[in-house]
């Protein structure tokens, strides 16, 4: 064994190489706080790694970007190493955050290691890009807004928006190109960029040494491995481990495939962007650029310049009162915005909620599922799997395409185009969307039948649960003024009850057991 | 010199350890068992169509998962009745290199094109190359129906 080992050391010389990266000589006194770098760079590696072999199964098109990350957490290894690339990002925001604050309370940035501070600043800004990158790639509602906002933000940039903007967005709108575009960025530049400024970043430390304690202590300087090893060892290990039990059950939830078209979404950011979202929100209109761009511009601009703002030789923080106070004073902004951002969250709407969170146009798509022509090809035994079976990702004008002409998709299919109702279409459209981000929840026959006649006939003139034409009266509440008989005998003759009502009668377009489905149902609606 | 040695062990073995559980999960998520899906039931026809021991052939349209990827496929089964209650489906693909055999009715064989693999009608090898019958497709009858699970 050791002749082979002696062997690989004459042609390569590799004893050397080990020497030189484990056996640096570190100042006495030389702790716990000086392991950050390496859990970065452990998190660093962990994410490098699971975001490599993701991309085996990922693929970048708007078409399937949504189905190969369903594909790919849907296997307990999928899950998990999508896990940890998802919380692995988190996990790096805040050792991130740690790191640099060890070394301004440390003022290891002073003299002669500017230029580690620097390259370090750098390294924060671009792991802050592969975070923003990383968004869009899953493609879906989340996905989809926030990359809307930031590249809405991007056009504040003063005199440059246009072109910032243009830069990032690649096409024409938020899309295909956008979507290859930041999926390149995330996976070949800024790994480069990333790699390059790593190598930098520690071959300066290196040069100038660790700074080691504020106040140099008396001692032995120690070797690196195995004396700071094991502590880095230990920190590191403890936050795999932390890392390993938040990913166990994969990354949360995808949220519905994105939807250009989709009026009611509330995008939010990740956490780590929650402060500059709450920012945003106290420069309205024209002052906008301040909380987008000033105000993070001038923190950036105050960060790189502080070891020449702090140039004064002592590094223990009570001697530097101003610079640690501005800095404690600044994370404690971050911090509040970022509770802030946190806590001001859109309440989910008192209605959608009613039927376990499906609006009557959703259920009432699948009463025309299940009586249309839908079924000839989504059967068990038919050309396709049935719809509950086959989550789709199609946007709406896809599939109203596809209701209206089942051939679009197969050619061949010889499968004739029957005539559909633009509000049965609507609704057919609406159920399979919902399909493919929840399940069909057990509703009862009155509620599903209601579902079918408020979605063909009632949603042109009225509202329920956010849904509907605003000709009539709102119908959320309206059991609480008006019982089951009133309702019956107002819907199938208007004018019995009101001599003046513009509501047509509905007697004959709905058969007995309709009427008194849609009668019942909103007589509960209260 | 005892605490270097223990700090060295702990240093390398957390090392290993880590390393090898990342390689043990980037591995299997490498290799994913190529989870065939357990194919659907498709009506390929009906038994009253069928001549007893004359292999019809079916070409049937099928969804088929390729991971995240839904392809539309068309196969071709042969239907072969036995007269009686029973029908059993071959696949068309020749077990030798892939090719699509065809029923020559005259001399009850089916002839692969590319290398002149033979089978009778049972799919058993006859001549030429292929080392095994053609592959049986999973049949069964249900009122009249058959159906074949791809």
């Amino acid at each position: 064994m050791s002749r082979i080992f002696d062997w690989l050391q004459s042609r390569t010389g590799y004893r050397g190489a080990r020497h030189t990266m484990l056996d640096e000589t570190l100042p006495p006194g030389t702790g716990w706080f000086f392991t950050l770098g390496s859990v970065l760079l452990g998190l660093l590696g962990v994410q490098s790694l699971t975001g490599a072999f993701l991309t085996l199964y990922y693929a970048p098109t708007p078409d399937h970007a949504y189905d190969s990350i369903r594909f790919i957490v849907s296997t307990m290894p999928g899950r998990l190493v999508r896990g940890l690339h998802h919380y692995g990002s988190s996990f790096i925001v805040v050792a991130l955050v740690l790191h640099m604050v060890r070394v301004v309370m440390f003022g290891s940035y002073k003299a002669p290691r500017e230029a580690t501070w620097l390259s370090g600043l750098a390294l924060m800004a671009l792991i802050l890009g592969f975070s923003l990158t990383g968004y869009l790639l899953p493609w879906d509602q989340r996905a989809y807004w926030a990359t809307v906002v930031t590249i809405n933000i991007a056009k504040l940039t003063p005199g440059a928006g246009d072109l910032v903007a243009g830069l990032l967005q690649g096409g024409a709108q938020i899309g295909a190109l956008t979507l290859t575009r930041w999926y390149a960025l995330h996976v070949i530049f800024l790994p480069g960029l990333l790699l390059g400024l790593i190598v930098l970043h520690i071959f300066l430390m290196r040069r100038h040494g660790i700074s080691g304690p504020v106040k140099p202590r008396e001692g032995e300087a120690m070797p690196f491995y195995p004396w700071q090893a094991a502590r880095d060892t230990a920190v590191v290990s403890v936050v795999i481990v932390a890392l390993v039990a938040l990913a166990w059950n994969g990354a949360p939830a995808l949220e519905g495939p994105a939807d250009p078209s989709d009026n009611s979404y509330v995008p939010r950011p990740e956490w780590y962007f929650l402060g500059l979202f709450q920012l945003l929100k106290y420069f309205p209109g024209k002052w906008e650029v301040v909380g987008a761009m000033i105000i993070p511009g001038v923190v950036a601009v105050l960060l790189a310049l502080l070891p020449w703002i702090d140039r004064g030789p002592a590094r223990d923080p009570r001697r530097r009162p101003v610079v640690v106070g501005a800095f404690v004073v600044g994370l404690f902004a971050v911090a509040t915005l970022t509770t802030l951002g946190w806590m001001d969250r859109p309440r989910p709407s008192a209605g959608g909620q009613a039927n376990a969170g499906w609006t009557l146009r959703e259920l009432g798509g699948r009463t025309f599922v299940q009586s249309g022509r839908c079924a000839t090809c989504h059967a068990e035994d038919g050309l396709s799997e049935p719809l509950e079976m086959m989550p789709s990702t199609r946007g709406p004008d896809w599939l109203a395409g596809h209701v209206a002409d089942p051939e679009m998709i197969a050619p061949g299919l010889r499968e004739p185009p029957v005539p559909v109702g633009e509000r049965e279409s609507a609704a057919i459209v609406a159920y399979v969307r919902k399909l493919s981000r929840a399940s069909y929840p057990s509703i009862d026959p009155t509620t599903q039948t209601a579902a079918a006649v408020f979605a063909r006939h009632c949603i042109g003139c009225h509202v329920v649960d956010g849904e509907g034409g605003d000709d009539g009266p709102e119908l959320s509440k309206i059991g609480s003024t008006r019982d089951e008989a009133f309702l019956k005998r107002l819907i199938a003759d208007p004018e019995s009850v009101d001599a003046n009502a513009e509501m047509p009668s509905f007697e004959r377009r709905l058969s007995p057991a309709e009427l008194d489905a849609i009668a019942a149902y909103l007589a509960n609606r209260k | 010199m005892h605490r270097r040695r223990a700090l060295v062990l702990f240093v390398n073995s957390a090392v290993a350890l880590i390393g090898s559980g990342l390689a043990a999960v980037l591995g299997a998520f490498a290799l994913r068992p190529a989870a065939a899906a357990p194919g659907r039931w498709i009506k390929a026809g009906a038994v009253g169509d069928l001549t007893p021991h004359v292999p019809v052939p079916r070409v049937l349209a099928l969804t088929r998962q390729d991971g995240w990827y839904r392809e539309r496929a068309r196969e071709t089964v042969f239907l072969v009745w036995d007269g009686a209650s029973s029908v059993h489906a071959l696949s068309a693909t020749c077990t030798h290199l892939g090719c699509q055999v065809r029923w020559d009715g005259d001399a009850t064989r089916f002839r692969c094109p590319c290398h002149g693999g033979v089978f009778d009608a049972n799919g058993q090898v006859v001549e030429g190359p292929p080392p095994r019958p053609l592959d049986r497709v999973e049949t069964r009858v249900e009122s009249g129906a058959v159906l074949v699970r791809l």
